[in-house]
């Protein structure tokens, strides 16, 4: 298995969706350096959302990961769909950890919150995507489900700040005395999500509710 | 004969449609063709037989492996070619990056042996000579080329192909029933098709499917026997016949069940096809 990854790491790194990852991250590059381009002065308030913004505009990047226009002629193949596409989650994560370096970075220091709960929220959402993703893979047959789940996605981030109920509040303000609580909810979210993450990847011998 | 593919009572339903309904068949080594018209459960089958996707019921084993097992499965894609109706690819590859990439996925690690390999399928299918140029570049019938080249890397013992010669102008087609043809030697071909000629010069065996379900499985001349006395020739086109056409003749080429004294004609395996499917309750283009 380990010489099947390390030859397929230079042909599938080929195959990812490069353009809309660079799109995004070009994107959220260029929302973080918007205050130092502009000289604008955020508040705290302000610098928070726009990290979280940023990390939906790098999500929805991540929607087209499992991308693939070869997916019909590859699909029963020996290698396993999950290691398939954890490989391209691995050959992301490090591009993507850098650029959500930079993009802390590149946010005002005096107004940048916990960088440790910001990057928690940030990881819910990317995580949010690929499990979306994976679900997709499993649930349709289309090679290209990316534009469905960034615009579910989309959907998703405008609806849960609107729908979620006061009792589990997971958008709140930096200082609020229910930050910790809602940064547990988040972790909370990302293990839901890479749950989901798993069984989406996960190719089913029988056919049950999920397929 | 020992069959390489044994199925029994395959069943699977697309949300209210029953897309595959208690299918059983027998595969051995040689080109089987699987007919019908669209919407018959052809590529579901295909798909099922090349796991790709399970079946809701039933059960089947390739070459003895049972893909109902994490293990069966992987054993079974081992020795598994699969030619989709729409392969797809990544169009800045070469025909050659492009089937060394699918044979590393068939997990052909070794460097040397799999270029190897992936050259001598390339030869195989004629595209030697076009191997390092990027797949957007090639013509549709190379393309199908590639992805029958993709199918045929690591020597499968089972081949499964979904329509592939559709979309090619006659000589692509001829070109392809030459790679199938060879493709058969000494393995076994499942390939779907609309194109009763395909079946007719290339299978030893022919597999109906309507409605999701097996109407015939036979020989080619054992379909084409079931319009034995059932074409016919007339003047105008007989309103008692299934399926009636001027041909370039002038005269209508009629099947179904003649009137007495009717001038038969020979029949052909797309006539002993379209009775089947009517038999079935299937409706006959005329």
């Amino acid at each position: 298995m380990r010489g099947v990854t390390g030859a397929l790491a230079g042909p599938v790194r080929r195959t990812l969706p490069w353009r809309a990852l660079g799109a995004a991250g070009t994107l959220g590059l260029l929302l973080a350096g918007a205050p130092a381009l502009t000289g604008a002065e955020p508040t705290d308030g302000q610098t928070l959302v726009l990290l979280r913004g940023i990390a939906l505009t790098g999500a929805l990047g991540l929607a087209f990961l499992l991308d693939d226009p070869a997916r019909h002629l590859t699909a029963p193949v020996p290698t396993r769909r999950p290691a398939r596409q954890a490989l391209r989650v691995a050959l992301v994560a490090p591009p993507a950890a850098l650029w959500w370096t930079a993009v802390l970075l590149l946010t005002p220091s005096g107004t940048r919150p916990p960088v440790g709960d910001v990057t928690l929220e940030a990881a819910v959402i990317c995580a949010l995507a690929l499990a979306g993703a994976t679900v997709a893979v499993r649930l349709t047959d289309e090679p290209r489900p990316g534009p469905s789940v960034a615009a579910a996605l989309l959907l998703a981030a405008v609806l849960a700040p609107l729908l979620a109920p006061e009792s589990w509040a997971l958008f709140v303000p930096p200082g609020d005395e229910r930050w910790a609580a809602a940064h547990d909810r988040w972790a909370v979210l990302l293990c839901a999500a890479l749950v989901v993450a798993a069984v989406g990847a996960a190719e089913p011998l029988r056919r049950g509710r999920l397929r | 004969m020992t069959p390489t593919v044994s199925a029994s009572g395959l069943s699977l339903r697309h949300g209210g449609t029953r897309a595959l309904d208690d299918v059983s068949l027998r595969l051995s080594a040689g080109v089987t063709g699987l007919l019908g018209p669209n919407g018959a459960g052809k590529t579901t089958l295909l798909r099922v037989l090349a796991t790709a996707v399970p079946a809701d019921r039933g059960s089947f084993t390739v070459l003895g492996h049972d893909p109902g097992t994490s293990r069966g499965r992987q054993e079974v894609r081992r020795r598994l070619g699969y030619l989709p109706q729409t392969p797809g690819f990544h169009p800045d590859f070469t025909a050659f990056e492009f089937v060394d990439y699918v044979a590393i996925l068939k997990e052909l690690t070794d460097r040397a042996a799999r270029h190897r390999e992936v050259r001598r399928v390339l030869d195989e299918v004629g595209l030697g000579g076009v191997r390092g140029k990027r797949i957007r570049k090639l013509s549709g019938g190379m393309r199908q080329r590639v992805a029958l080249a993709a199918a045929l890397v690591g020597d499968p013992g089972f081949l499964v192909l979904d329509e592939p010669t559709v979309g090619l102008d006659p000589e692509q087609r001829m070109r392809f029933r030459e790679l199938i043809a060879q493709a058969g030697e000494g393995r076994t071909v499942l390939l779907s098709t609309h194109q009763t000629e395909d079946v007719a010069m290339l299978c030893h065996r022919v597999v109906v499917l309507a409605g999701g379900t097996v109407r015939f499985d036979g020989t080619p001349a054992e379909l084409t026997a079931r319009a034995a006395g059932r074409v016919w020739s007339s003047t105008e086109r007989d309103p008692g016949a299934k399926a009636g056409w001027r041909t370039g003749l002038g005269t209508f080429r009629n099947v179904g069940d003649p009137p007495a004294g009717a001038d038969l004609l020979e029949p052909t395996l797309e006539d002993g096809y379209l009775l089947t499917l009517d038999g079935a309750g299937t409706e006959v283009a005329a």
